[in-house]
């Protein structure tokens, strides 16, 4: 089962990101560090100009695969609390999509931790965004999450 | 046997719906219900080899077992961030 941590803060939500107040939530007198990671949205993709986007998920799953990342950076990384909020809906150029930090006693376990958090959340957290120009939309080229070959020791189809 | 079928990103576009109850003969792997659920659809038949699915919210291979009322998620490559 997943560690559980309860001081952090995983959300999916529909409105603007607090950033400010999402670092400082992380932030404790035990350390010396807070990395964040800031996603915004770009006014420019493969050549054409963006005008906005939209972000849609399998909300359940997402969630539970954005706390099993929080997890794996408790037992990987000598960090203290994660803090990692993905933002639904339209968002408009210049705005914070993904927002993530990570408080640490040392700084290289913050920005190594952060960087896990932000690369894997792109392979593996069901999120989908659609990019919006003037002369149409199209769905972003993404990442094929892995999915073990194996056949897990699923019940029986009939019981 | 009854199970859920949830579709995102393109997928939803292409199949027409974000959500659907199929009905499935007994010891149907995931294989069999996208089968299944893409034989009208022949855009999302295309789609085949660009998706991975899910059963009850954790990737699943596709010769995974199904049981009644398990919620199947079939995902094209993910894009947040």
């Amino acid at each position: 089962m997943a560690n559980f941590h309860l001081e952090d803060r995983i959300e999916i939500t529909r409105s603007r990101i607090p950033n400010a107040e999402i670092a400082a939530h992380v932030r404790t007198d035990q350390d010396g560090a807070v990395a964040t990671f800031d996603g915004c949205v770009r006014n420019h993709s493969q050549g054409r100009m963006t005008m906005y986007l939209e972000y849609e998920a399998y909300e359940a799953m997402a969630l539970a695969k954005m706390q099993e990342i929080a997890a794996d950076l408790h037992a990987n990384y000598a960090i203290r609390r994660v803090a990692m909020v993905h933002r639904l809906g339209r968002l408009e150029v210049g705005e914070t999509s993904i927002f993530i930090a990570v408080s640490a006693a040392h700084r290289a376990a913050a920005f190594e931790a952060c960087r896990y958090a932000i690369d894997t959340l792109k392979k593996t957290v069901p999120i989908w965004k659609k990019e919006f120009f003037a002369d149409g939309a199209v769905w972003a080229d993404g990442e094929l999450p892995h999915v073990s070959a194996e056949t897990p020791a699923a019940k029986p189809a009939s019981n | 046997m009854t199970v859920k079928v949830l579709y995102f990103g393109r997928l939803k576009e292409l199949s027409g719906a974000c959500e659907e109850e199929v009905e499935l003969l007994d010891g149907s792997v995931i294989e069999d219900l996208f089968s299944q659920c893409s034989a009208s659809r022949p855009e999302l038949r295309k789609f085949r080899a660009s998706l991975v699915a899910a059963r009850n919210r954790e990737f699943a291979a596709w010769d995974t077992p199904l049981s009644a009322g398990d919620e199947v998620g079939f995902l094209p490559p993910v894009s947040g961030g």
